[in-house]
């Protein structure tokens, strides 16, 4: 019994020590945001550890911005185009090779590994050299954006989807669809698109957040000419900190709203799904 | 010409042949089944048929048409596969109506089809429910269903039960062979568990690397086994060689080099009780080693001169009462001696 | 024979067309691009290895070299540090906790570039909450401190890259089974002597592959550093975007050369985590 006692004990002591650790975590990683959102809602904080008084005088500042407004509404108009463009092309894509060409499947590996290897400052530089000029001259514009927004987040795209392919048993599916009747596109489409819808819309969403909180190409192959959000906050940190705090939590906000839905969709089934009392035979 | 008509089919897999000249026949009605271990082709030559695998070269006809080069859904095949393959986002009742849909059938005209089809299955009262909500007999039926309400000309069926327990899978493998009777429904049955293919088919195709052993009925493959692999394959024969068994200590051995015989037609004699040579026997002393129960026999295993012989005594013989190491004579009826052809 | 078949699967192949064009005209042709400039003169001619030679032989671009890999390879093992004892800590919880400590992660993984640099100047900038705390209490530590040079990356580097870390290193600790605990300290093992000889030494790859992950996640980071110190302070990716999209003269044949010099640093990185990952895939984990 002694053992017992002595056992239980140290597992209190582990456990105490185990949310230590989490507390601990937690207040680090949401300090920075904590304190951002601090200074988005005061008056003024200089020289103080926290602010005297408090306003919301800067959210509604941003909020009467025009500029604001389009940022924003330049970066949904990227990243929803992107997204539409890279499913619409990648999808096809990966259900071929995954069903009828399994060896093929090593090309796409290559193309998800190339943006790992060459990130955006270095792939810049050869596109800027290309398409500043000549026939495709591009750079400046929203359609650079989106012609790397897709190298970008083809991988995302390519892991859910191909998990999605393999978790519904997507080559034994099509097979059955076949043997049923039903041509090839017919079995894609009654058969394979609506169960690989759930994992797809989560990539979509993490494609998202990926193209808000991208920086580096918008400002080296477009800069000021086509402002992204991301953009609009840099340029709002060098004029007025306080009403750059505000568009930092709003921001965020925006993160977080699409996280909670990435969290709803991951968890979301096909009608029915949810009432599944497994009835056993006999 | 036979219902279903496979001649002269190959297939390799870059330099690998899994399919090495396959020719058989299935009769209208018949339950046939392809018997192997894991890897001798047997699902790729029923894939074959249904057209999910190309063949390099070979004819293939269903009720005298020629359908080499169909694809799978011109074939009027229907198709079970070991997963199952249900449609995850469709209730049973969509499940079962998908071929029907995909035939330009109207709702009014295939409704009462796929009624009828889930009261066969005797699934009634779980039209609306989703794949996921089934267990895994249930989803087999539904499976089953799904290619029966087609009325398809050929049913295929891929190693239907092996994903399921032992319990659920024999009673769904009577059910199986029920409705096909009932419906005289050409099917052919993949599967590498003997003792199921004993049991439903009737008659088995036992394949070995890409090459059809033997073929008969249940009784045939059973008690006549012709060649080593089958013998060996089928269940637990004792295989000796004509030297093997002459070292052991026989004498009159038939005709043949080598020989297949079942543990159950070996009897075992006492040593002490000195019995008389009847004739058509071949007898030898051995040594008891062991024994396991299996059931309602008892498995003895009897050194024979080196050789280990599987005894099956039917569980209520008294024999249990054998020491290790004590002394038994054993008896073969050498009729039963099956001679098998040399591995090759 | 069944050739129809056959012809319609090779059509199927068309799909790809889109695909290929695409990578090729906005990955490929880009990165062909750029090797081929890194040849050239500054004049952008002839064949030349003189960008190579003036990448590692001026001070500037050596020393913009030497401060990349230390500041990622401090952020990247302080940070694994972090997660090795956090991760563990959040297996220890129920499901539902978990989960949401792996979306809380997976949320600030986000949190990175431009708004992080600003948050930190917030927190720890000349007039930042802390550094005002600091010297009301009188603490010297913070004293010297300054945001804006390198130590002060180096706490941004090791903020971003500490939920992704936790993310990579959480299904690590999944690879060890309560079993070989138990089998262990049957066997006679105290929990220190499990973890040296069994735990560890199962983690390992996995735990040299993120890192690797970690250390090419840094080498490439442009962002934070950019928004935190301008050009200032002096790393491979700042000189890089500085030299081909500053408002000096651009230099496309010198910015190329030190990207190729930067892409092959960081293909070693995901050799090294392809190595690992094959290490523990031969382990059957």
């Amino acid at each position: 019994m002694k053992t017992v006692a002595a056992n239980g004990k140290r597992k209190a002591g582990g456990k105490r020590w185990h949310v230590a650790v989490i507390v601990v975590l937690l207040i680090y990683l949401f300090l920075p945001i904590v304190g951002t959102l601090l200074f988005s809602l005061a008056k003024e904080w200089q020289d103080e550890i926290f602010p005297n008084s408090y306003t919301l005088e800067w959210y509604a500042q941003l909020l009467a911005d025009m500029r604001f407004y389009e940022a924003i509404g330049r970066t949904v108009l990227v990243s929803v185009l992107t997204v539409a463009i890279t499913l619409t092309i990648m999808i096809p894509v990966i259900f071929v090779l995954h069903v009828y060409f399994p060896n093929g499947e090593k090309l796409l590996q290559i193309s998800i590994m190339l943006p790992f290897a060459f990130p955006p400052v270095v792939s810049a530089i050869g596109l800027i050299k290309i398409y500043s000029s000549g026939p495709l001259a591009i750079t400046g514009t929203v359609w650079i954006l989106i012609a790397v927004y897709f190298v970008l987040i083809q991988p995302f795209i390519y892991q859910s989807v191909r998990n999605s392919l393999n978790t519904i048993n997507a080559i034994d599916l099509v097979e059955a669809a076949e043997v049923l009747g039903a041509g090839k596109m017919t079995a894609f489409r009654k058969v394979v698109l609506p169960n690989i819808l759930p994992g797809t819309l989560v990539a979509s969403l993490l494609s998202f957040s990926m193209i808000f909180g991208e920086f580096v190409m918008s400002r080296m192959l477009v800069g000021g000419d086509y402002e992204t959000i991301q953009m609009f906050l840099y340029n709002q940190m060098k004029t007025s900190g306080q009403s750059a705090s505000a568009v930092v939590i709003t921001y965020f906000l925006l993160i977080l709203l699409l996280s909670g839905l990435v969290l709803k969709l991951g968890s979301w089934k096909p009608r029915g799904y949810k009432k599944a009392a497994l009835q056993e035979e006999e | 010409m036979s219902f279903v008509q496979v001649e002269h089919v190959m297939k390799s897999y870059g330099e690998v042949p899994v399919l090495k000249d396959i020719s058989f026949s299935v009769e209208e009605g018949e339950f046939l089944t392809l018997l192997g271990p894991s890897g001798c082709g047997k699902s790729t030559l029923l894939r074959a048929i249904a057209g999910l695998n190309d063949i390099d070269s070979g004819k293939m006809f269903i009720g005298g048409r020629d359908i080499t080069s169909l694809s799978p859904k011109d074939r009027q095949v229907g198709m079970v596969f070991q997963s199952y393959a249900l449609f995850p986002n469709m209730s049973v009742f969509d499940n079962i109506a998908f071929g029907l849909k995909m035939g330009k059938m109207k709702k009014a005209e295939y409704t009462p089809l796929v009624e009828q089809m889930i009261e066969i299955i005797d699934l009634k009262g779980k039209e609306n429910y989703y794949p996921n909500q089934l267990s895994g007999g249930q989803q087999q039926r539904v499976a089953l269903g799904r290619s029966l309400v087609k009325r398809p000309k050929v049913l295929l069926l891929d190693e239907p039960l092996s994903a399921l327990d032992a319990k659920i899978r024999r009673s769904l493998r009577n059910e199986i062979r029920q409705l096909q009777r009932k419906l005289n429904m050409t099917t052919i049955f993949v599967t590498h568990d003997q003792e199921e293919a004993l049991t439903v088919s009737d008659r088995i195709i036992v394949m070995n690397n890409g090459e059809i052993e033997q073929q008969g009925t249940s009784e045939e493959i059973y008690t006549l086994p012709g060649t080593e692999f089958v013998a060996r394959f089928i269940g637990s024969y004792n295989v000796w060689s004509r030297p093997e068994m002459e070292q052991a200590g026989f004498a009159d051995i038939p005709s043949g080099d080598l020989f297949a015989i079942r543990p159950e037609v070996i009897s075992i004699v006492p040593q002490a009780a000195v019995a008389a040579h009847d004739a058509g026997y071949m007898y030898t002393i051995g040594y008891m080693k062991h024994y396991a129960i299996l059931g309602n026999v008892v498995r003895y295993h009897v050194d024979i001169g080196g050789l280990d012989a599987s005894v099956d005594v039917l569980n209520d013989s008294g024999l249990l009462h054998l020491r290790e190491n004590e002394a038994v004579r054993l008896a073969i009826p050498m009729e039963k001696c099956q001679p098998l052809k040399k591995l090759g | 024979m069944a050739r129809t078949s056959a012809i319609q699967n090779k059509m199927m192949l068309l799909v790809l067309i889109p695909l290929v064009l695409w990578i090729g005209a906005f990955e490929l042709l880009p990165i062909i691009r750029m090797i081929f400039m890194s040849f050239q003169d500054d004049a952008g001619q002839g064949f030349t290895l003189g960008q190579y030679v003036e990448s590692f032989a001026s001070p500037l671009y050596r020393q913009s070299i030497v401060n990349s890999i230390k500041i990622s390879f401090f952020s990247s093992g302080v940070a694994m540090l972090i997660a090795i004892i956090c991760a563990y800590s959040i297996t220890r919880f129920t499901t539902k906790l978990r989960d949401r400590m792996l979306m809380i992660s997976n949320m600030i993984t986000n949190f990175v570039g431009v708004p992080l640099a600003f948050a930190y100047m917030i927190l720890l900038g000349g007039n930042g909450a802390f550094m005002v705390m600091a010297r009301e209490l009188g603490w010297d530590l913070l004293a010297g401190f300054d945001l804006y040079s390198g130590s002060g990356l180096l706490l941004t580097y090791i903020y971003y890259q500490t939920p992704l870390s936790i993310l990579l290193v959480y299904p690590i600790y999944y690879a060890i089974r309560s079993e070989w605990k138990e089998a262990a300290s049957l066997l006679g093992a105290s929990t220190w002597n499990f973890w040296r000889y069994i735990g560890l030494p199962v983690m390992l790859p996995g735990l040299l592959g993120t890192f690797s992950i970690l250390m090419a996640n840094s080498l490439g980071a442009y962002a934070t550093a950019y928004a935190l110190t301008g050009i200032n302070y002096n790393l491979l990716t700042i000189r890089i975007a500085a030299l081909v999209s500053g408002d000096i003269f651009p230099n496309f044949q010198l910015g190329s050369a030190l990207a190729v010099i930067l892409a092959v640093i960081m293909l070693i990185s995901l050799f090294i985590n392809e190595q690992m990952s094959r290490w523990s895939r031969r382990r059957g984990l």
